[in-house]
């Protein structure tokens, strides 16, 4: 951590999370002349948010996924806002300052040496071993995931240290620990997105064709269109299943994630509108609203999507990878089955898996959801630390548009505490 | 640059909980509030009966703050009728009975909240004793001594109605269900909930459902809305119940019937005052996702609260805290530094026309003895400059020389491949653009990507010097409909590039060789679709008969 380029004067902020909420919160605190430390346990910034595709059909959707990626870069080049990856917090104490101490992970790929040719991912011989990041403004645009990467299950690889033309390869680095301090603090560490493996019966892991909303986004993002896993053609019908994860109360996650109804009903346009023969069925509920204008949306949603309001309990294996769904006729209760050559699990925003841990290190409340609890119940930002807000899905589900404003909340909150909104005179 | 002076005062309008919220911020960050109501009081409509005691406290230490606080001048039975200026120095009239006001401002907030509609009559009811509105039945559970429906013991069966004869919200779906649930409580009663969709999508919501359940509220999730027969004070409400499978015949003692929320009354009338866009539902703000969450398409024009969508009051205040960030960043301590100017009009040409006036999305131009444009409020779209019939707006940063010596240059003369002259938004296909060669994609050997600030900037000119330059074809790419952050100049941009492939098949071109499309920035998959498919048709057509005659 370079604490000497910071301005010695200036009060500092540390924003845990770099997705959205974390990006919009170091960006509106950066522009208020702060100095900010941004610490992000992934290899990339951007969070689930930057790897989300752009839904028109005939006209914006107001998904907000672009707006990620302006935020993105409008932090890049930031100067006050020093970007921290592969780091966690591990410890915080309070005394006058916020005194704390992260564990760095290295970044086996050199930013400053790096020119994003792409060699070592063409050349790695390990599935998974080198990742790119979603976006441009990813940087460096490659990392290197040990999970996967053969040097670092035997060391018996090194073909990315030695092919690199510019040497911005190393391999042999260990973890290492750093500490600061600060005078405030933003937790804006995002959600995890529930795991459908939880519910075999919908055969995640098991069919191929069974996705999550995630993997779409990822697919239509990077491919641009919709491809059957199992054969790669283009799938004739599929079929979304709301609320996988939320509104259960048995899983303790009795709360509606908010977002999942918005993000299938302007994926199935989308896809509607790129391949007019693709026949999508959303399976939900209760529809709920997404943005502005809600009403005429739904209304042009239902003459292109096939609404059924059941929950399917099974996804049935069907010929040759197909999947069968059986609902209840609405009209007058008798069985229907329906054939589909995809199927896409609405998965729901959970509490982060690091949420129970931050929650200790900080002495700040989780909700009974497992979400950190915020201490007002008209402002989502303070919590029952003096110094310590929160942004974004850290605190509950929300879109992208709410994180951002939630975000841009808090950023004013700190500048309160901090005491530097100035008084004109 | 230059600094300027910027008004640290700012006009709010509407008196009710976010604009009382958005005043006592203001004055908290040192500037100076003008809080105009048009009804004879503040506070709003809204009971919040349901907020804890704390809450409540809050709501009251507000309203004092924002009556007695030195800063605010606080304006009753007041509208605003005109405003001219630009942000930093806007000149708002404002009329209090029959008097006319004139005051001056950097800033506007709009907080003009919605107002709640009755649904009655929709469902074909007419008010009774026993045949409430949603706010009708809040003011008698508010002042449970004063009531006559819900005092003594008489038992009462009150059937609620939502979601039937318009979609809903969260915020009428919990103001139902606060209201089931009081009367869920009170002895000898029972509440029942006829419901579309269940909306659920707000923080505590599904639990406050839940509870309501647990209380023994029943809910029927329906279809189609009820058939209802009201006699005198007999109810009969048919519905078929999807569950049992059969039509339901219901009996109620009393029918509370949701309400819509519409824009304000004066909402079309002031966003016209003030050049700001509504959306197709009539509330301040259009849809665009650049302006989320509290901007216009006028800098120094913000919307909160319910003015831009109804929702619970703790959003009206999350978009409290963003305003004053954004006026803290417009207006600082009274000073701005500012480009000298982004777009430069030239005096002698300008004829004082008035389409920049008419045709710039921002409200930054006015006129003296020429087009003057606001350095604050201009954007640097570059749609004025092209649509100036006389040639005399350049943007700074994008003259005409400029981008035509940029086109002259990026013809490759040598190669084989079509010269494709790609105008991309810097918004949107730029950044797509960018993000395709940064991956390593297969694009079009002879494209030649030239940056503009917005695809308004493009104007017929361009796209015929891209021709005469030596292009074989002229893609012109722009955000999504609905996307632009100026509104309109994706639109401007395909109206020319229409213009364009018409004047194209009056010279013996193919207007096939100039093609507008829309891509977002982190699409870099679609602009490799656009740009390869552009390429093919371009092989299939030939080299541009242009070109070959320039060489020849």
């Amino acid at each position: 951590m370079n604490e000497s380029s910071h301005n010695e004067a200036s009060k500092k902020v540390l924003v845990i999370g770099g997705g959205i909420a974390g990006l919009t919160a170091a960006y509106e605190l950066a522009r208020l002349n702060l100095d900010v430390d941004l610490v992000e346990k992934s290899s990339f910034l951007g969070g689930h948010a930057i790897q989300f595709c752009c839904k028109a059909d005939d006209e914006c959707q107001k998904c907000g996924a672009c707006t990620v990626e302006k935020r993105l870069l409008e932090v890049i080049q930031e100067e006050r806002v020093k970007v921290c990856l592969r780091s966690e917090l591990t410890g915080m104490n309070r005394n006058s300052r916020f005194s704390y101490t992260l564990s760095l992970r290295p970044l086996h790929i050199d930013p400053k040496k790096c020119t994003n040719c792409g060699i070592c991912l063409e050349k790695c011989p390990a599935d998974g071993a080198i990742v790119r990041g979603y976006s441009k403004n990813n940087v460096p645009l490659y990392a290197i995931d040990e999970n996967h990467c053969l040097y670092f299950k035997d060391k018996s690889c090194k073909l990315c240290q030695d092919v690199c033309p510019e040497k911005a390869v190393t391999l042999d680095q260990g973890d290492s620990e750093a500490s600061g301090e600060t005078d405030a603090i933003v937790v804006a560490s995002g959600f995890k997105a529930y795991d459908p493996v939880d519910k075999p019966w919908y055969r995640y892991n098991i069919n191929k064709n069974v996705l999550t909303a995630l993997e779409l986004e990822r697919m239509l993002r990077e491919k641009g269109e919709v491809l059957r896993p199992s054969d790669n053609k283009v799938p004739e019908r599929i079929a979304f299943i709301q609320c996988i994860g939320s509104r259960e109360p048995k899983l303790q996650h009795g709360f509606c994630s908010q977002v999942c109804c918005g993000y299938a009903m302007r994926m199935a346009q989308a896809i509607s509108h790129r391949y007019p023969k693709i026949k999508a069925t959303i399976f939900y509920m209760d529809i709920q609203n997404c943005g502005k204008d809600f009403s005429n949306f739904y209304r042009k949603c239902r003459d292109n999507i096939h609404f059924v309001r059941f929950t399917p309990s099974d996804v049935c294996q069907g010929e040759g990878d197909q999947l069968i769904l059986r609902y209840l006729d609405e009209k007058d209760g008798h069985v229907v089955e329906e054939v589909f050559d995809m199927v896409v699990l609405s998965v729901g925003i959970m509490p982060g898996s690091s949420n129970a841990g931050l929650a200790d290190m900080l002495k700040i409340d989780l909700d009974e959801h497992g979400f950190f609890a915020s201490a007002d119940p008209l402002d989502g930002t303070p919590t029952s630390q003096q110094g310590i807000f929160l942004a974004g899905t850290a605190q509950a589900p929300k879109d992208i548009a709410d994180s951002m404003a939630h975000a841009g909340q808090a950023a004013r909150r700190v500048a309160q505490y901090l005491g530097v909104m100035p008084c004109p005179k | 640059m230059e600094e300027i002076r910027m008004n640290t005062s700012i006009l709010v309008i509407g008196g009710g909980w976010s604009g009382i919220k958005v005043a006592c911020e203001l004055v908290d960050s040192g500037y100076r509030v003008i809080l105009i109501e048009d009804s004879t009081t503040l506070g709003g409509n809204a009971l919040f009966t349901h907020l804890v005691s704390s809450s409540r406290d809050q709501l009251s230490s507000l309203m004092y703050k924002v009556r007695d606080h030195e800063a605010v001048e606080v304006l009753v039975s007041t509208r605003l009728v005109f405003m001219t200026g630009v942000p930093g120095d806007f000149r708002v009239w404002l009329e209090q009975e029959g008097t006319v006001l004139e005051r001056a401002a950097g800033a506007v907030v709009v907080a003009l909240e919605a107002e709640a509609v009755s649904l009655l009559s929709a469902y074909g009811l007419q008010p009774a004793e026993n045949v409430l509105s949603q706010s009708q039945v809040e003011a008698e559970l508010a002042s449970p001594g004063e009531s006559e429906q819900f005092s003594g013991d008489t038992s009462k069966d009150v059937l609620f109605l939502v979601g039937l004869q318009q979609e809903g919200s969260p915020l009428v779906m919990e103001r139902a269900i606060r209201s089931a649930s009081e009367i869920q409580t009170l002895e000898r009663c029972q509440a029942k909930v006829l419901v579309g969709n269940v909306k659920v999508a707000e923080h505590g919501l599904e639990s406050l459902y839940t509870q309501s359940r647990n209380r023994g509220i029943i809910y029927f999730k329906v279809k189609d809305p009820p058939k209802i027969k009201q006699d005198g004070s007999s109810l009969q409400i048919d519905v078929f119940d999807s569950v049992l499978n059969r039509d339901v015949k219901l009996t109620p003692d009393m029918v509370v019937v949701e309400d819509a929320f519409q824009p304000h009354p004066d909402a079309a009338r002031v966003s016209r005052v003030l050049g700001i866009g509504t959306d197709s539902e009539g509330f301040f703000q259009q849809n665009n996702v650049y302006y989320l969450p509290i901007r216009t398409n006028r800098e120094g024009i913000f919307v909160i609260g319910s003015a831009r969508q109804p929702r619970n009051l703790k959003h009206g205040w999350t978009d409290v805290e963003n305003t004053v960030l954004e006026v803290r960043h417009l207006l600082g301590e009274g000073k701005k530094l500012v480009p000298i100017e982004t777009a430069k009009v030239h005096r002698a040409k300008c004829t004082i026309c008035l389409t920049c006036v008419r045709v710039c999305p921002h409200g930054a131009i006015y006129w003296d003895n020429r087009a003057i444009i606001s350095p604050v409020a201009c954007q640097g779209c570059g749609i004025c400059a092209s649509e100036c019939p006389m040639d005399a707006i350049q943007l700074v940063n994008y003259t005409d020389d400029q981008m035509e010596a940029q086109m002259l240059a990026s013809i490759e003369k040598e190669v084989e491949a079509p010269q494709i002259i790609t105008f991309c938004c810097q918004n949107s296909a730029h950044e797509a653009g960018q993000m395709a060669r940064l991956f390593g994609s297969t694009l079009p050997e002879g494209l030649q990507m030239i940056k503009v600030p917005c695809a308004g900037k493009v104007d017929v000119d361009y796209i015929l010097t891209a021709f005469e330059a030596g292009a074989d074809g002229v893609l012109v790419l722009a955000c999504h409909k609905d996307n632009c952050k100026s509104q309109q100049g994706n639109t401007f941009a395909e109206w020319r590039v229409e213009d364009a492939g018409r004047m194209l098949e009056e010279i013996g071109l193919e207007k096939e060789r100039v093609h507008f499309a829309t891509v977002a920035s982190n699409m870099p998959v679609e602009f490799v679709r656009i740009t390869s498919e552009m390429e093919d048709t371009l092989k299939r057509l030939g080299p541009s008969r242009i070109k070959k005659q320039a060489a020849a």
